[in-house]
């Protein structure tokens, strides 16, 4: 039918835009990070010097990409035994509960406070508390920033999952109760599996904000441009660096952040894939 | 769903309907001028307050966002301001960066606080050289004998030293560096002047606030916070010798005493370590920068006088005298005369604006 | 323990005591997941409450002057952050209306699309632009809006810049909610010949109308908060702006300038319990919608 085709036509370019879009921010982030890698080659993705100094500028992107990838996955092992609980809370055991609604609401609260306010609670609330807890001298590091990070996804992971959790057919868990099963065996042998693939996306959504989370990491992940060796020790994020330096470089230094922008968005597309390939292998 | 998309396109229409309009009722009867600009975070409470101040009594709207002094500086090489405001003034290579030539107005004073956090130990003194030996992780201890020497009338405590720096790239990191570099060799040579520093030894907050919070959560450190945000803060402040030989407190005061000296025509100078008897050696101009020629971009006469006569307004006694309320320095009356002659050598076609 | 000492008559008491473990996990698995939640809301309301009145919502930000004497006094800073509640008004609808459509639609071709490779390469386009930090955006919009669009920061560029951070939440969760639809309903629909268009509008998104409305929510959730993009896209302003092409307040612009004014530490918390305010209004009407629905 016509109108069937010019339906999917509008489908098909809505979809084209997103395409055009990232390939465009692609292209603006690569020509302002040329300079970089013109100065310093690829050897920048694998060089732990950050010096500002003039006159002696060297640039390199590695502490920030291990800061990165170490947080984010830290932050979502955290995050998915929490959120999976939560979500089956919601969506299963007490769907429709009262109770259910007022968890459901509270984890939404959490998706919309500012980041920046996060960073500041974490900052007046988690750090003295990691202090008390005798884990670090001032509080700041990768598992703060890690924790913060995984209550921050937590609203991801939990909202998406526990929409679609609450969305396998009914007569499919009828079955298997039919067939006397205990819910614990309901959950894992029909719900999962028919849930899997929304699960999973909710888990990648959720990483993707912890990726890219800037300004709550920024204020408690102790801002060094080192490489993290242990898990108490401070470090710096790709996006924490960029919001830190951005408003004031210029030049050689601005196209070393870009570079770094850049970067961040080649890794996530790689953590993506890899994730998906695991999970392909798994299923 | 119905509802929704015509509550939605009601919204768009209405919001299309006011673009290209007056927002602002006072300026209804005048001509559309509206001024944009951006920079420096240092002194944003400070020109939040005027340029309000001004918006309301002119009917001009002025709008200014503190997005960092090279935020600023890129929208002015953008010419997407009517001006930017910067902590630290452009070089020469930096301004041939700059499509056309600009000029620097300097609207105030501040300066650079050493904070620390020892209960029961006001006033530590601190000379030059323990400053380099301390932010640079050489001296690590309190009761260092080196700061014990110093202090003859405390008895330093057994505590350990932790350096608080600002992990953002920032002015205030700017002018203590230039400080730094001039009073220390090994500074000079090895960390440097700039926005951001590789620092040796220390932990990064970010802004202000994370500076002087942390210190305030935190025994036995010691940082640089800006003034304007130290004043109002219950923090404990080091005096530290200026090139003068005198401890000075920073204050009011002794941040205007630094300004006493020479001043170049382009009011583009470091008073860092000035050698006025009274000056705090931690203190700098801010500037506002903007393009001699008035005529770009499709400016119009209208918007660049009105440039002007803003900017003249700040430097003139009604801002200034404002400006110590709220813990900025005004400037000195040698640096006001530079500015408002500055302002007049902006050109609009090559003719002067301001009479 | 292990399972010599513990007697299990059958099989299934052993099967039945793992469910209640679980059940039991689950349950203290979801309580931890709200203490920090709760935690959060309280620092916030023993903050902010103080600052909520009533010119908290009708007057545009004050100044630090004002709010220095306010505190040295004990009182009550002045003043609100009107300026803020309009401009991220502005901001966020215009937002919505960019995303809202084109997400649900791009969610409903790959539904559509399953397993094509043009269709995964779209997915992992979208769920890459999940990782981009707030601030490159920022700087996006800034080189494709401010500069050549409205030669000046804008209210509409801070609107492109967190339409895109809104994409791909509404993107994927269109997706997977479509997906869990039984097909038979859809296929009941074309079987009657009603043409495609109408299914979808008609008889999916209806049904999916909860889960569709779980990513817009989210996605709202998610920008109305953001700082970093605003900063280099509409800059602020300290008057109401209704102009789409002129710099706009924020609230989270607001709270940025109040942490770095030493007197005004104050609103940031009143300005953000506000924030929590509305994203928890939101939540609740639409879960109202969401239930008239499923009647």
């Amino acid at each position: 039918m016509k109108s069937d085709k010019i339906f999917k036509y509008l489908l098909f370019s809505a979809s084209f835009l997103v395409i055009i879009v990232a390939a465009g921010m692609v292209f603006t982030l690569s020509s302002g990070a040329i300079p970089a890698f013109k100065e310093f080659g690829l050897k920048f993705i694998i060089s732990n010097q950050w010096n500002p100094t003039e006159g002696r500028e060297s640039y390199g992107a590695l502490p920030f990409i291990a800061g990165t990838v170490i947080t984010s996955v830290i932050a979502l092992l955290l995050c998915i035994p929490l959120a999976f609980s939560t979500s089956l809370f919601i969506a299963e055991y007490f769907y429709k509960k009262r109770v259910a609604m007022f968890l459901s609401t509270m984890v939404d609260l959490l998706a919309g406070i500012p980041s920046i306010v996060y960073g500041l609670w974490g900052f007046y609330v988690l750090r003295p508390f990691i202090v008390e807890l005798g884990l670090s001298p001032q509080g700041y590091g990768i598992f703060t920033a890690s924790l913060i990070l995984a209550i921050m996804i937590i609203p991801y992971a939990t909202s998406l999952s526990s929409e679609i959790i609450s969305m396998v057919p009914n007569d499919l868990k009828e079955a298997a109760y039919a067939m006397g099963a205990t819910r614990l065996e309901v959950i894992f042998n029909v719900i999962l599996p028919n849930a899997r693939s929304g699960i999973f996306a909710s888990f990648i959504l959720a990483f993707g904000r912890a990726l890219g989370e800037t300004m709550a990491v920024t204020m408690l992940i102790g801002n060094s441009n080192i490489v993290p060796t242990g898990l108490f020790q401070t470090g710096n994020t790709m996006a924490s660096v960029i919001a830190n330096q951005f408003g004031e470089a210029d030049g050689l230094k601005l196209s070393s952040l870009i570079a770094i922008g850049l970067i961040l968005f080649v890794i996530t597309g790689l953590i993506n894939a890899i994730g998906k390939l695991i999970i392909k292998k798994l299923a | 769903m119905k509802r929704i998309l015509l509550l939605s396109v009601i919204i768009a229409m209405f919001a299309a309907c006011n673009s290209g309009t007056n927002n602002s009722k006072k300026s209804d009867d005048k001509k559309s001028v509206a001024i944009t600009a951006a920079g420096a975070t240092f002194p944003l409470p400070f020109y939040n307050m005027i340029f309000k101040k001004y918006s309301s009594e002119s009917g001009t709207l002025v709008t200014y966002g503190g997005i960092g002094s090279g935020g600023g500086i890129r929208s002015l090489k953008d010419r997407l301001v009517d001006f930017g405001a910067t902590d630290a003034f452009l070089s020469e290579s930096k301004m041939k960066d700059l499509p056309a030539e600009i000029v620097h107005i300097p609207t105030c004073l501040g300066a650079v606080v050493i904070a620390y956090n020892l209960p029961g130990y006001d006033g530590i003194k601190l000379t030059p050289d323990l400053l380099a030996g301390i932010f640079m992780g050489e001296i690590t201890k309190w009761n260092d004998a080196k700061i014990q020497a110093n202090n003859k009338d405390l008895i330093m405590p057994n505590k350990q030293i932790t350096v608080v720096y600002r992990s953002d790239g920032s002015g205030t990191t700017n002018i203590f560096s230039d400080y730094m570099s001039k009073i220390s060799t090994e500074w000079a040579s090895e960390i440097g002047v700039g926005k951001s520093l590789n620092w040796k030894t220390g932990i990064g907050a970010k802004g202000n606030p994370g500076v002087a919070g942390t210190i305030q959560a935190t025994e036995g450190s010691v940082g640089y916070v800006g003034s304007e945000y130290a004043f109002e803060q219950n923090i404990q402040t080091a005096l530290l010798k200026n090139a003068a030989g005198n401890y000075i407190k920073p204050s009011i005061q002794s941040i205007s005493a630094s300004a006493q000296g020479e001043l170049p025509a382009n009011t583009c100078i470091m008073l860092t370590n000035s050698s006025a008897v009274d000056a705090y050696p931690i203190s700098g101009f801010t500037w506002l920068i903007l393009y001699k020629e008035q005529n770009y971009n499709n400016r119009s006469f209208a918007q660049a006088e009105a440039t002007l006569k803003l900017l003249d307004w700040v430097v003139s006694n009604e801002a200034q005298s404002s400006a110590s309320k709220v813990n900025y320095a005004p400037l000195p009356e040698k640096a006001v005369k530079q500015a408002k002659e500055i302002l007049r050598s902006v050109t609009f076609n090559g003719e002067v604006i301001l009479k | 323990m292990s399972s010599a000492t513990i007697q299990y008559n059958t099989r299934s008491d052993y099967r039945k005591r793992k469910n209640r473990l679980f059940y039991w996990l689950v349950i203290a698995m979801s309580a931890i997941t709200v203490s920090p939640i709760l935690l959060i809301v309280y620092k916030l309301i023993i903050q902010g409450y103080k600052q909520i009145n009533w010119s908290f919502f009708t007057k545009v930000a004050p100044n630090t002057l004002e709010a220095m004497t306010a505190n040295a006094q004990g009182e009550v800073i002045p003043g609100g952050i009107l300026n803020g509640i309009t401009g991220t008004f502005l901001i966020v609808v215009m937002a919505a209306i960019i995303a809202i459509p084109v997400g649900i639609m791009i969610g409903l071709f790959l539904y559509e699309n399953q397993g094509k490779r043009f269709a995964s390469i779209v997915r992992d386009i979208s769920d890459i632009l999940q990782g981009v930090p707030s601030i490159v955006l920022g700087l996006i919009a800034y080189m494709w809006v401010v500069k050549p669009v409205t030669h000046g920061f804008s209210a509409l560029a801070g609107s492109v810049a967190l339409a895109i951070m809104m994409l791909p939440l509404i993107i994927r969760s269109t997706e997977e909610t479509m997906k869990m639809i039984p097909t038979s309903l859809k296929e009941a629909g074309l079987a009657l010949g009603v043409p495609y268009y109408k299914v979808i509008l008609r008889v999916l998104i209806p049904t999916g109308f909860s889960g569709l409305s779980t990513g817009i929510l989210l996605a709202i959730s998610r920008i109305i908060g953001e700082t970093a993009p605003l900063m280099l896209t509409t800059l602020g302003s300290s008057a109401v702006n209704w102009d789409l092409t002129k710099p706009t307040s924020a609230i989270p612009l607001l709270v940025w300038e109040f942490y770095n004014d030493p007197n005004m530490a104050n609103l940031i918390w009143s300005s953000s319990l506000f924030l929590m305010g509305f994203v928890l209004v939101l939540n609740i009407i639409s879960k109202r919608i969401a239930a008239k629905q499923n009647r």
